[in-house]
């Protein structure tokens, strides 16, 4: 095709309303010829002041807040946190290296919970507040990059479309516990929040179980908690538990265990 | 009216993010709210996932703005893509499309922005709704279509019933034709 006919399709390819065929070669195109490039970028800014064309509106005041905090909580530099390796576990399906989050994130990301499920939330006060807590603590406490990383990997499933949220309550062994467990209900990926956990002793550790309607219990990972009885939890749903499983979560020898066989310290409701 | 503050140009904003300077990012969401929220508000006709989109879109700025790169288009042109983009996504992923417009009726204004920015802005809306206003009504539709559906021309062929070739010689068209409007009334 001729340069010619290239640059008749830069209009449409300004709005992204080329077929992907006719983006793609217009793309190739692109790349080798100046003329076009250059009327692209003036075709894009025109198309960009279409935007005037809607009504401007103002957003909801905390939003900014939201903003700031989460845009400040990701400049922090990487430095010393307390984050725990955990060993690997002898079973093939959760291989990864489990790691708590510093106290701090668990408040952010549950400033992030709060946020995107705005449903749970009395007042708009309250995020703002916990917006300027979360930033005022940032100040003090210093973060590690995987925590960070957790953190914005957790705020990406919580915010997309296809997150559940399932709300965990206390066992009779730790009544000051609870726990949020979101997952996505299409990929799977998933992440634990708990608080008010017990310490754990140094021969145990905190297990996850997904229990899917009508199977006998799947085991998660382990975890421990930090020294303010906060865990974050990066998680994998199993297929099997996608639809209609309880989540459950026990202490166990460290080392992991088959099958439950310590005390229930969090649940999800039974459906 | 007060005196205006020597205004930043945005490109210099965008480059004070890249920098991570917070106090750049908050002027940017000071400034452009108003428009970005309008836009994503549009597409997506709910208030609750407009919100969250224009932090996600903040959020992005924040990381990304290192890529911006003036050679190759404006800084508001920068900021909107991202807008339209994002909004876009969530409304092909959510199926939001269906959702009532009713809320983008009562949005309440608070106080937060900047006045002398929002009366630029404004004049800039102005200026463009009068240059859409000056093309035919058909190239008017495609272009919002297109525009505020994230439609392609073959959509759009299929949803206004017309040949292909005519949606493509309409949207091109009226690109022209809004360039040739626009040019050299929106310098920052
Ligand atoms: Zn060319």
């Amino acid at each position: 095709m001729e340069h010619q006919e290239y640059q008749e399709r830069l209009a449409l390819h300004a709005l992204d309303a080329l077929d992907a065929e006719e983006a793609r070669a217009l793309e190739d195109h692109l790349q080798a010829c100046a003329q076009c490039r250059a009327e692209l970028i003036e075709l894009r800014d025109a198309a960009g002041l279409l935007a005037h064309a809607s009504t401007p509106a103002a957003p909801g005041s905390e939003v900014r807040a939201r903003i700031l905090a989460n845009s400040h909580a990701e400049r922090q530099p990487a430095s010393a946190a307390q984050v725990i390796a955990m060993p690997r576990r002898a079973t093939k399906l959760w291989p990864n290296l489990i790691r708590l989050a510093a106290g701090v994130a668990f408040v952010a990301l549950l400033v992030g919970v709060i946020v995107f499920w705005r449903r749970d939330v009395k007042s708009r006060q309250e995020i703002a507040q916990l917006s300027r807590q979360v930033n005022t603590q940032q100040h003090e406490l210093v973060r590690d990059r995987d925590v960070l990383a957790r953190q914005r990997e957790a705020l990406a499933l919580l915010n997309s479309p296809n997150a559940k949220k399932m709300e965990l309550t206390a066992g009779q062994t730790a009544q000051n516990a609870r726990g949020t467990f979101v997952y996505d209900q299409k990929t799977g990926r998933a992440i634990l929040m708990a608080e008010g956990l017990p310490a754990t002793p140094a021969d145990k550790a905190y297990e996850l179980w997904f229990i899917p309607k009508g199977h006998s219990p799947m085991a998660g990972r382990m975890f421990t908690i930090d020294a303010s009885g906060h865990a974050m939890l990066p998680e994998q749903m199993p297929a099997e538990a996608m639809e209609n499983a309880v989540i459950a979560i026990t202490l166990e020898p460290k080392k992991g265990s088959a099958v439950p066989t310590g005390a229930i310290y969090l649940t999800s409701p039974s459906s | 009216m007060p005196a205006e503050p020597a205004k930043i140009p945005d490109a210099d904003l965008l480059h004070a993010i890249a920098r991570n300077d917070e106090a750049a990012l908050s002027a940017c969401y000071d400034r452009y709210r108003l428009i970005l929220f309008g836009l994503i508000l549009r597409i997506l006709h709910d208030r609750e996932e407009a919100e969250d989109c224009l932090q996600e879109v903040f959020l992005q700025v924040w990381r990304r703005s290192r890529d911006f790169d003036e050679s190759r288009g404006r800084a508001f042109t920068w900021l909107v893509t991202i807008a339209r983009s994002r909004a876009l996504d969530r409304l092909r992923a959510s199926g939001s499309r269906l959702r009532l417009a009713t809320e983008a009726a009562q949005v309440p204004r608070d106080e937060v922005g900047d006045a002398a920015e929002e009366a630029v802005q404004s004049e800039q809306g102005a200026v463009v709704r009068r240059a859409l206003a000056e093309l035919p009504e058909e190239q008017r539709r495609t272009l919002l279509l297109a525009y505020f559906e994230g439609l392609t021309q073959t959509e759009i062929a299929a949803r206004l019933g017309d040949p292909l070739g005519t949606v493509k010689t309409r949207t091109r068209s009226g690109m022209m034709k809004l360039r040739e409007l626009l040019q050299g009334k929106l310098r920052e």
